[in-house]
């Protein structure tokens, strides 16, 4: 029984779930493409960290600048002007959020689902005062840090750990990109280049054909002095035909 | 003498045989560019909106040199078989000056496809996609255009962006300023669509759930035709100015060889 004793106290152990104040939360999958935008980001569901919790709990999302984290209260409640989202992050450096009972947390998570929290989808209550316990968009880059709060009534029960802090990104202005001027491809190139030299040649070709065409013009013109020389001969054959004439 | 006149028929026949082929390949050019020019894909308002469609212009030009090479080479294989010399000449004359129109084609469209990088079209999309508030009519008709075509082209080529989804996460967007980030991380036509054209899961689109949005990028889809346009003006031009060449040469010195 000795034995038995330590024993059985780690098989009440391991028993119980996770201790909610060690989970820390944090980001799912980086498979999502909509993990983290510029005013929006993605947070895993606590599923099976609040189990041991007795009483009628309804779990809450806090959001906060990494400076509230240390003196952050847990007594004040969510609907207060300091925990309105509507002030933050420079009247209210936290606000609470995403409330919800353990029965949307069912544990143990199904494998194949994803079971997400979106923080920020909400933008119709971004402005609206009657509503802070709105999930507005983010109103900048941050860094953030969330926890995940269990109120029995007004009463804080339980808690998580802070997440490490979270920045969303940043878009750049688009008039920040670099439209090169034309990079010339080396096909471009070796086109121009052969079609200029073989252009080049035709027009010598039609300048030597039109020289050739000019010489053989005057080619013609002593053709047509030749016939000259024709008739200085036909004289001399005159005379030739005189003679044998004259013996007869 | 017997020799010669059986080479000045084989040049002849070669002659003939050239301008055929020049004739049939005016005819193929003319029916290439007259398909490039009637933007089966649509995508010349992207083009219109970079105020260079130079690509275009090539094309139409191509349109007309070959027609102009059929009609050429017609009269090209007149002038062979009947050794007119100086329909010869008219020829090559013109034919010349057919060569230099298609050059400049073949050397415009070249470069010009040069000048369509990824991050022309990504600027462009940025700035003009779904932009509200436009200065002028010129400007109005732009960005109607590159609308158009860009929700035409991502519900079609089922893509988003020009490298994906998160070249609207990564710039600001004339599209940022009307739809806010977290209603709109990216266009709702880069969500999956059922058969009536809304999205499958507007949630999951929004999430980013692979499956529910299309996580691609357009430039390939954007960059497949217009590569295909642009070589085939300028390649097919060229090799056609080659041919050209070796016929006109062969046509000089028949013309040289002419006797009166």
């Amino acid at each position: 029984t000795r034995t038995m004793l330590p024993l059985l106290l780690l098989l009440l152990a391991m028993a119980h779930g996770q201790d909610e104040s060690q989970y820390r939360p944090k980001l799912a999958d980086p498979s999502l493409g909509g993990l983290k935008t510029t005013s929006t980001f993605v947070l895993e569901q606590p599923r099976c960290v609040f189990d041991k919790v007795q009483g009628d709990i309804v779990i809450w999302l806090v959001v906060a600048v990494p400076e509230a984290v240390p003196r952050f209260n847990n007594s004040v409640g969510p609907g207060t002007p300091e925990r309105a989202f509507q002030g933050f992050p420079t009247s209210a450096p936290a606000y609470m959020t995403l409330n919800t009972t353990l029965l949307n947390y069912p544990c143990p998570k199904p494998p194949r689902d994803i079971t997400v929290l979106r923080v920020g989808s909400e933008t119709k209550c971004t402005k609206d005062k009657e509503r802070p316990t709105c999930n507005g968009p983010l109103p900048g880059p941050g860094p953030y840090q969330v926890k995940f709060l269990a109120l029995n009534g007004s009463e804080p029960v339980a808690e998580t750990s802070w997440s490490e802090p979270i920045t969303l990104r940043t878009a750049q202005p688009f008039s920040s990109i670099p439209t090169p001027g034309s990079g010339h491809s080396a096909g471009m190139i070796a086109l121009t280049a052969i079609l200029s030299i073989l252009f080049a040649i035709l027009l010598a070709g039609l300048l030597a054909m039109l020289v050739f065409w000019g010489s053989d013009t005057c080619g013609g013109t002593s053709t047509f002095t030749k016939p000259e020389m024709v008739t200085v001969q036909r004289y001399n054959t005159h005379h030739v035909y005189d003679q044998p004439a004259a013996r007869l | 003498m017997a020799k010669s006149h059986d080479g000045i028929h084989i040049l002849q026949g070669l002659l003939v045989f050239g301008n055929v082929v020049i004739g049939m390949c005016g005819i193929a050019l003319t029916a290439e560019c007259i398909f490039f020019v009637s933007d089966p894909h649509g995508l010349y308002p992207l083009l219109e909106a970079t105020e260079n469609d130079d690509i275009y212009a090539a094309a139409w030009i191509g349109i007309f040199v070959g027609f102009a090479l059929f009609a050429l080479s017609i009269i090209g294989i007149v002038g062979v078989i009947k050794s007119n010399k100086t329909l010869l000449l008219v020829y090559i004359i013109l034919m010349l000056i057919t060569y230099a129109f298609e050059m400049a084609s073949c050397i415009t469209a070249a470069t010009h496809r040069d000048f369509l990088t990824p991050n022309l079209f990504l600027k462009q999309m940025l700035e003009r996609y779904q932009k509200s508030e436009t200065e002028n009519n010129n400007d109005k008709w732009m960005t109607e255009g590159v609308t158009k075509t860009w929700d035409k082209l991502m519900l079609q080529k089922q893509c988003c962006g020009v490298r994906g989804p998160s070249d609207w996460q990564e710039y600001t967007s004339a599209f940022r300023v009307t739809h806010k980030d977290a209603d709109f991380p990216w266009p709702h036509n880069c969500c999956v669509m059922d058969a009536r054209g809304s999205p499958v899961n507007l949630d999951g689109c929004k999430l980013g759930v692979p499956g529910y949005y299309n996580s691609n990028g357009c430039y390939d889809a954007i960059s497949g035709p217009m590569n295909t346009h642009a070589w085939g003006v300028a390649w097919f031009g060229f090799a056609i100015l080659c041919w050209t060449f070796c016929v006109l040469l062969g046509t000089m010195f028949y013309w040289s060889r002419i006797e009166y």
